[in-house]
């Protein structure tokens, strides 16, 4: 008998814990944490605002840190709204004089840092963030943002080349914290594309506290006052990012939005009224090799694939339609246009080819109308661009649609050979290669990044194409930092290149021909004083029809002594399966995890 | 054996400065300028210098080729301002202190001795399951097919071995990853964790797997020559005549010889264990070694690609070493001088 009661009593009791592990599951089920998981193509360096350029990393901080002011997320062309201050600033004293204030109320994610308080986003995070880009020790990939730019700045940095650290106290002219939310900048000269620089993702508050506590590896403990925190990092293998819970959310703002854009309404649909962010979990696996990274992809082990390799596009978008197993799955696809441009540098310095005489431009444009560049998009990109009509992409603030490069840029074999002629580039000696007016034999190195099959097919063209006029184009590989060290430097004759837009104004791409900055970004060494008068005329100028009339002359100009020959703008192909919610590209932010859902079942059923 | 042994250690000491000098030299001379690299997109040459004179490759080369060694020899970096930084070291005092601190990339700024010690393991759990079971089943199917030998088994299974040793190991790993990774489900396409376990028996079974067939066909071939070179012998057929089992000629005699070249390939072999696949880990999201040096290559990230080159290079050391010393554990006539 009292053997019976005590197994029932075990039998009760084993009932009661099944039932209890059973609830347990259920509610855990009921509380699934909404996880993305995907893959970035190139392993990040760190996340330390300052001293990170990679676009990679740069994403990363996107989520975990707010800039001041931030893009419309729907507005297209971009629009500037702000972020963590009250207004979009208005630009004083003719572009040399910008004020923000900071919204109240905004903190810093938790942190050891600091000791258990609520850390408030203050004026002074702002000031010391400006500063830390001058700091020769962190030897900043953004210093350039400020060099020569707020008043006081240089003086301050130039004094910490000798000392060998950077004055974070004295106040200078350039930086004035008008009161604990409130700080000013005063610029050496106009500037009109200063807000733009305030809304870089590098360019973000960071507590001080934070980057004296973790001197020794800022690069992996990014504290900000984002919607993400870094919760896990195995470096160059996997990146996690959880919901911060002090964060104190933000909403779609629908109202400029397109309602003919199928993305847009989708994202309406999914997030409007929502207090975001929605995805609690985050998984990001760096993946170099675009097999493994595409099939991660079609095998449902991701749930995104941005950037898709364009060795697969054939596999996965067949003549631009969906394939039949991204159909049945319900997939769908979002191109977009990249805000770059894709160019082949001629070395303005190069005996060969560089210089102003008549002979020298007409051998340069010779090049470039020789260049097929139907072939290009073609076959070597596998119709992922479009043609470039000049060095301003499509979407920034100063292209101009009406703007045709015309017979400048268009493949035109017989006038590429009429010019050569004209200007003495004959082959004298019969043996199919021209010779130069001086009678050398016109061969020409090119060179390009060894790590990119893209880049060695692109080689390849320049020579096919070149032998068709006569002309020997001898290719030549090189490491990435080597190509980088030769361009630099001017070690090269011909070199291939790409920009990708820091910020969405036209004078992000001019520069890169503007005569004072040959040795920093002016790889072509292109020295023309119309064209820098024109520059600076520019700078000068707000967003206006003016100014627009300026870019389309320095376009011009750029066309017609070619030191360059513009490629392409290419466009990236971004999948996602229908779990995926709230969808759309920014072309500025890399990354969309603020404006994102998963439709958690969806993505079980989807998988199973 | 101990002075034998001690004798080498200390001979490893000139080796090992050859190969300092050798790494020190070459990436000087052929390297690009990790400043560039570094400075980001827009740059000037004041930053530049800036970002040289920190990272030490302004020094001539016998400072910085002793700072490398100082390096080598404790983990650290030390710099005395005075030296390298007269105003500076003079505006802040700093003439007789030294400033160190561990080694770090100049890419990621991680300590160089933690990237070595936390990429091995993913690396060692790939290729020390390779190395045994390349070991194992190649050392028991070339005796099987030095059994067989002039068979059309034999000629069949060479054969094959010849055709396997011909094709690319990508081609391997991109035919195999879409097969058993994509189209037949039987292994996950990519991935690693921070779990050991799962990592060996989820993650590395289909790269341990492609490592080991492709590392198969040249040690059957090899292995298969050194069990002929033994049949061959007087002592094998005095053991027949003796009337000892065709099992016991084989697996006592002929293996036990065979074992000194078996062994001194796989002591050739066993540093590579150490260093990984990089085409393996690139392709398998493995965060080894190997996978390491590549991006530390591409990012010119010197003090990474210079501390992976020499601790290679001790490690083969006292492997050779280590190889000899069991040379005499197989072959008791060897003998030490």
């Amino acid at each position: 008998m009292m053997a019976s009661r005590a197994n029932r009593a075990i039998a009760h009791a084993i009932t009661l814990l099944l039932v209890a592990f059973l609830t347990v599951g259920t509610s855990a089920d009921a509380t699934e944490k909404k996880t993305l998981r995907y893959a970035f193509r190139t392993a990040e360096t760190g996340f330390d605002p300052m001293k990170v350029y990679d676009r990679y990393s740069v994403g990363i901080l996107e989520n975990i840190f707010d800039t001041l002011l931030t893009y419309d997320w729907l507005a297209r062309p971009v629009k500037l709204v702000p972020l963590v201050v009250e207004a979009v600033p208005e630009a004083e004293e003719n572009g040399t004089r910008y004020t923000f204030r900071l919204k109240r109320g905004i903190y810093f994610a938790d942190d050891a840092a600091f000791n258990g308080n609520r850390r408030e986003l203050i004026a002074k995070d702002v000031e010391y963030a400006i500063r830390r880009f001058r700091d020769p020790a962190n030897r900043s990939p953004y210093e350039w943002l400020f060099e020569n730019k707020i008043l006081g700045l240089d003086e301050l940095a130039e004094k910490a080349k000798k000392t060998g650290s950077l004055d974070y106290e004295t106040p200078i002219e350039g930086i004035r914290i008008l009161d604990r939310y409130t700080i000013q900048f005063r610029l050496k000269s106009a500037d009109y594309s200063f807000l733009y620089i305030m809304a870089m993702p590098n360019v973000v508050p960071v507590a001080r506290e934070v980057i004296e506590k973790y001197k020794d590896d800022t690069m992996a403990h990014p504290v900000g006052t984002g919607p993400y925190m870094l919760t896990e990092w195995t470096r160059r293998s996997k990146i996690v990012l959880e919901r911060n819970p002090g964060y104190r959310g933000h909403t779609l703002s629908t109202e400029f939005a397109d309602p003919n854009d199928p993305w847009d309404r989708e994202a309406i649909k999914a997030l409007a009224g929502k207090t975001l962010p929605l995805i609690d979990r985050v998984e990001i696996y760096p993946i170099e090799q675009e097999q493994p990274r595409y099939l991660a992809f079609v095998n449902l082990e991701h749930d995104l694939l941005e950037e898709t390799p364009f060795e697969y596009i054939e596999q996965i978008l067949p003549n631009g339609k969906l394939a039949p197993n991204m159909v049945k799955r319900n997939a769908s696809v979002f191109r977009e246009e990249q805000l770059e441009i894709t160019y082949d540098l001629f070395n303005m310095n190069d005996p060969l080819i560089g210089g102003f005489a008549p002979e020298k431009i007409a051998l340069r444009r010779a090049l470039v109308l020789a260049h097929d560049r139907t072939q290009e998009i073609d076959i070597v990109r596998r119709r992922q661009a479009i043609p470039a009509q000049s060095v301003i992409p499509p979407g920034v603030v100063g292209f101009d649609p009406g703007f045709k490069s015309g017979n400048f840029l268009d493949y035109n074999l017989p006038k590429a050979k009429a010019l050569l002629d004209m200007y003495g580039y004959i082959d004298r000696d019969g043996d199919g290669i021209r010779e130069t007016p001086e009678g050398k034999p016109l061969i020409i190195t090119y060179k390009y990044n060894s790590g990119s099959q893209d880049q060695r097919q692109l080689a390849e063209l320049w020579a096919k194409c070149m032998a068709d006029i006569g002309v020997k184009i001898e290719t030549a590989e090189a490491q990435f930092a080597d190509l980088l060290k030769d361009k630099r430097v001017g070690k090269f004759q011909m070199a291939s290149s790409a920009w990708i837009a820091d910020y969405p104004d036209a004078q992000n791409f001019l520069q890169l021909f503007y005569g004072p900055n040959i040795d920093q970004s002016n790889d072509a060494r292109f020295k023309l004083p119309e064209y820098d008068r024109l520059y600076d005329k520019a700078m000068t100028l707000p967003d206006s029809p003016a100014r627009n009339q300026l870019y389309r002359e320095m376009s011009r100009v750029l066309l017609s002594y070619a030191p360059s020959r513009f490629g392409v703008h290419r466009i990236f192909n971004h999948f996602l399966y229908p779990w995926v919610k709230g969808y759309k590209k920014h072309p500025i932010l890399f990354t969309s995890l603020r404006y994102l859902d998963i439709d958690v079942a969806a993505q079980k059923a989807g998988m199973n | 054996m101990l002075a034998y042994v001690i004798r080498r250690i200390w001979q490893m000491i000139p080796t090992l400065a050859g190969v300092v000098l050798l790494i020190f030299f070459l990436f000087n001379a052929v390297g690009g300028d990790p400043a560039l690299v570094l400075a980001g997109k827009i740059t000037n040459q004041e930053q530049i210098e800036n970002i040289r004179k920190q990272l030490g490759v302004d020094q001539p080369y016998p400072v910085q080729l002793g700072y490398f060694g100082f390096e080598i020899a404790t983990g650290f970096t030390c710099t005395y301002k005075s030296f390298t930084d007269p105003d500076r070291a003079k505006a802040k005092g700093e003439g007789k202190a030294a400033e160190c601190q561990s080694v770090r990339s100049w890419a990621t700024n991680e300590e160089v001795p933690k990237i070595l010690i936390t990429r091995i393991v993913p690396t060692l759990t790939i290729m020390v399951p390779v190395l045994l079971l390349e070991t194992i089943i190649g050392v028991l199917l070339a005796i099987g097919v030095a059994y067989v030998r002039g068979t059309l088994t034999d000629r069949m299974i060479m054969m094959v071995c010849t055709v396997a040793m011909s094709i690319s190991f990508l081609v391997y790993i991109i035919v195999a990853q879409y097969y058993f990774g994509f189209k037949w489900g039987i292994f996950p396409v990519q991935g690693w964790t921070d779990n050991f376990w799962k990592n060996l028996t989820t993650y590395a079974p289909l790269p341990i797997m492609l490592a080991v067939f492709v590392g198969l066909a040249p040690a059957l071939r090899l292995y298969r020559s050194f069990f002929l070179d033994e049949i061959n012998h007087d002592y094998v057929r005095t053991a027949r005549a003796k009337g000892l089992s065709e099992k016991t000629v084989m697996l006592k005699h002929v293996l036990r010889n065979a074992m000194i070249p078996i062994l001194t390939n796989i002591g050739i072999a066993l540093p590579g264990i150490f260093v990984g696949s990089f085409l393996l880990e690139t392709f398998f999201s493995i965060p080894g070694l190997g996978r390491e040096i590549l991006v530390a290559v591409n990012r010119s990230d010197f003090p990474v690609i210079k501390a992976a080159t020499v601790y290679l290079a001790m490690v083969t050391m006292i492997i050779n070493l280590g190889v000899d010393v069991m040379y005499k554990a197989v072959d008791p006539r060897v003998s030490f001088k």
